[in-house]
């Protein structure tokens, strides 16, 4: 090769660093443009609804939740305590004990005074089967709640027997160790209630992050900002991700995700769809892409709604290790949603969802890390071979430091104009801190979580969930 | 100086794209300082504001509590009253205060009861609050008008009436549900009346709080719906249909047979399940008829009526469904088999059939 070709080359890869990153920056900026104008229509509207009449009615749709469990003995009792201590009027739980190898349901059956009950399951999706049986309680108090034990099939097998049996409506899918705040189902319920224009097939709200909080009795007692650099700079990048990203996507009606921690999902539209993939790490981001396929294809109107309000706190991992291996599952699950309905992108029949959500996420989601670790790569090699032009490396990095920056602390302002929930003296100074700290610390680790997820998807197919060491908010 | 001078010389000897960088750098800069500070004074006035909102809260719930109680044998206000209606008056045109004492207000109207609902509305006449919600629906942002229909709503303001109807068919539905609200909170069933010719749709949110404000009242006596039941807005039939549900309207009948031939799906389906609680044995024999051409969905509800309404003369049907192909209505019709004729409904389960379900016929066996 001579000189001026590999010239052509190198300004080739040159242009394409360069247009990314323009397009990244420019995507950001109209996304949390469009989020801020959709959070103060929010809150305007919030300001006036009066939620105290969906809560005692009895017209209010049936909700249920589901809460797959595996070996959460520690802190089973406590989690459902908080479940069934929700305000919202027309609710059930279902916990599906998804083969626990340890002693959750004894716990349970102890706690809740549960008893074996006749129980007929119309299997609509195909699950694990049922291993000790149905449980409902004894006592009056806890009749909402209800117990299946089955064989272990994974957290998307676990949902889809929760699926199996609800009788509701709508199904709220919920982590059994996240905090459900109490008037979380009547704030989540409202979009699938009040647009008569177009059906809402999912919902979900904001997650945050619960590590040393206090909690009582199931109940959130105190918001304080952890001591952990790792989990304060998560709680940064969900106030981004949430605030700033998903408020967006759902004023355009793009959203092709909703956590896995919290949601509420139209059943008929799930089981139609066949419920949750259990060949996935990512079912929770599958199934709202299949639904959205569903409906696309079948040519009706819909919607997947967000709204802005904390609704649900969980446990953020505070060691790096899980940290990693918590990122390199989400990186898999968007690989392998992305790859199993790649038949929609960039296709004109799937609308807007084909045009511009699903790009979008593979552009920016899915390809971010490979192409900043070409980027990487090719940087050092400029560096060795003495080729680099500091005035322009100089420039550029100032530039998306500062950008970075500047997005975190434009998330830190939207959260004290909305919810203001780190209320405390000081805690301002240690969020603008820690924007201009992530960038540096955290991001290194995220994008080798990335890297990784990336590798053990095409090299390490046996990889599957990994492990989530938790040590409870019960015991906060 | 000079060194000033030197970075602009060697600034602008740069290539275009990197001053370019650099000066959005710059801007970024002073936007970020910018926030910084936006954000150091927001939250400080969040806290004093917070701190301010307690202090007052504290201050005006004593007095207005001592205004409570300060009242006199006659409904007119003693002196004591009087000075308190004079010194909250300087005070209502703070915005900010303005709102702390409405939701004081608001929150006492909740706990109390008979004569001081009154003298809480006599002190919201008085003080000028409700002027100043009269006032603000004239604003030009809805929400500021929501927001104000929902206040004259909340105490029980029927003089802003004519008012507030004007409102009734405003572009932004949430304006609209506050109107609709209004009117239902305050003229109970006849508040209702805007549905006799609204054209917009009433989302399942709306109707639910206007049930919920309906079933408050001790005056059960609800009006005609069947114009409601008829009416072209499918919405408004839906609502029809949950009236004619929880207050047991037996006169519409009629009317709710027409309906299981209504064109859209969900309104036929709901039909059903109004006729199954009022016991409309008349929609069986129709719905037995066209069975066959009904959605799944309509079966399995037509199932849960005949559940409810079966005959003895039923069971030639239900046998013919037996081995339905939907889980439910099969799960259905075993269990009326079961209640109807039991000697048959055991041999069935000990007969051998191609298309059964033993799980269906164990279970109804040990239920």
């Amino acid at each position: 090769m001579d000189t001026s070709s590999l010239n052509i080359i190198l300004k080739i890869l040159h242009y394409i660093f360069f247009g990314y990153a323009v397009m990244a920056i420019l995507s950001y900026v109209v996304l949390s443009f469009i989020s801020a104008k959709e959070t103060l229509l929010y809150m305007k509207k919030r300001s006036f609804v009066n939620y105290k009449h969906i809560l005692s009615s009895t017209m209010a749709p049936p909700i249920t939740i589901i809460a797959p469990a595996y070996n959460e003995s520690l802190n089973i009792v406590e989690n459902v305590r908080s479940l069934l201590s929700n305000h919202y009027a027309n609710y059930t739980v279902i916990i599906v004990n998804d083969g626990s190898s340890d002693d959750s349901l004894e716990k349970l059956i102890a706690a809740y005074d549960l008893e074996k009950v006749n129980f007929i399951i119309n299997e609509k999706i195909k699950t694990q089967p049922i291993r000790a049986g149905v449980f409902k309680s004894k006592n009056p108090a806890f009749e909402k709640l209800m117990v299946v034990d089955k064989e272990n099939g994974g957290k998307a097998d676990a949902l889809n027997m929760g699926l199996n049996i609800s009788k509701s409506k709508y199904v709220a899918c919920i982590d059994v160790d996240c905090l459900l705040l109490q008037d979380a189902l009547q704030k989540l319920i409202k979009p699938f209630l009040q647009n008569a224009s177009s059906k809402t097939i999912a919902a979900g709200g904001v997650i945050r992050i619960a590590n040393s909080c206090t909690i009582r009795d199931g109940e959130l007692i105190d918001i304080k900002l952890p001591k952990s650099f790792l989990v304060r700079s998560q709680i940064l990048e969900y106030l981004r991700a949430f605030l700033l990203g998903r408020m967006a996507w759902s004023r355009l009606n793009g959203l092709l995700v909703i956590s896995g921690a919290f949601g509420i999902l139209d059943k008929d539209i799930a089981i139609e769809v066949g419920g949750y993939d259990t060949n996935t790490v990512g079912e929770d981001m599958e199934i709202i892409v299949r639904m959205r396929r569903h409906m696309e294809e079948k040519n009706e109107k819909y919607r997947v709604s967000y709204i802005p309000d904390p609704l649900c706190w969980t446990e953020a991992p505070d060691s790096y290790k899980v940290f990693i291996s918590q990122r390199n599952r989400w990186t898999r699950g968007t690989i392998e949603t992305l790859k199993k309905h790649r038949k929609i992108g960039f296709n004109r029949n799937y609308g807007f969802f084909g045009l511009l959500s699903y790009p979008y996420w593979l552009i920016f989601e899915r390809l971010a890390p490979i192409i900043e670790t070409v980027g990487i790569i090719y940087f050092t090699i400029l560096v060795i071979l003495r080729e680099v032009r500091w005035e322009y490396v100089l420039a550029f990095i100032t530039l998306s430091y500062l950008f970075s920056m500047l997005f975190s602390i434009l998330a830190i302002l939207s959260e004290e104009l909305t919810f203001n929930q780190y209320k405390k003296k000081g805690t301002g100074f240690k969020l603008i801190l820690l924007s201009a700290l992530e960038p540096i610390i955290l991001h290194p680790f995220v994008l080798y979580a990335a890297i990784k997820g990336n590798y053990d998807y095409y090299f390490n197919k046996k990889k599957k969930w990994g492990t989530m060491i938790r040590k409870g908010l019960a015991t906060s | 100086m000079t060194y000033l001078t030197k970075l602009i010389d060697e600034y602008s000897q740069l290539p275009l794209i990197i001053q370019l960088a650099w000066a959005i750098s710059a801007l970024l800069i002073v936007a970020i300082i910018f926030l910084i500070i936006a954000l150091q004074i927001l939250r400080k006035s969040l806290r004093i504001r917070h701190k301010e909102k307690v202090t007052y809260k504290k201050r005006y719930e004593g007095k207005l509590i001592n205004y409570l109680y300060g009242g006199g044998v006659s409904s007119l206000l003693t002196a004591e009253q009087q000075r308190c209606i004079e010194e909250f008056k300087n005070v209502v045109h703070l915005k900010h205060r303005r709102k702390i004492i409405v939701s004081i207000l608001f929150n006492l109207m909740n706990q109390i009861t008979g004569e001081m609902t009154e003298a809480i509305k006599t002190f919201y006449f008085k003080t000028g609050l409700i002027d100043s919600a009269i006032d603000r629906l004239h604003s030009k942002k809805w929400h500021v008008v929501a927001k104000s229909i929902s206040e004259l709503s909340r105490f029980n303001v029927c003089e802003a009436k004519d008012e507030v109807a004007k409102f009734i068919h405003h572009p932004r539905p949430e304006v609209r549900t506050e109107t609709q609200l209004y009117f239902v909170t305050l003229f109970k069933f006849d508040g209702l009346h805007f549905l006799d010719e609204y054209q917009e749709p009433l989302s399942e949110w709306v109707q639910i709080q206007l049930l919920e404000i309906l079933n408050q009242f001790d005056d059960q006596q609800i009006c005609d719906i069947t114009p409601w039941l008829q009416s072209t807005n499918d919405s408004v039939v839906r609502f029809a249909l949950k009236l004619a549900q929880i207050y047991n309207q037996f006169e519409v009948k009629d009317t709710l047979m027409e309906l299981l031939t209504h064109p859209t799906k969900d309104i036929r389906l709901k039909s059903i399940q109004v006729l199954t609680s009022l016991y409309g044995i008349e929609a069986k024999e129709v719905l037995k008829a066209n069975f066959e051409s009904l959605s799944i969905e309509e079966q399995i509800s037509f199932f849960k009526l005949l559940e409810k309404l079966v005959m003895p003369d039923d069971e030639p049907f239900v046998e013919k469904h037996l081995f339905h192909k939907n889980f439910e209505v099969q799960l259905l019709a075993v269990k009326i088999l079961k209640s109807l004729n039991k000697d048959k409904f055991m041999g069935l389960s000990t007969e051998v059939y191609e298309d059964s379900n033993p799980k269906i016929l164990e279970f109804v066996k040990s239920i």
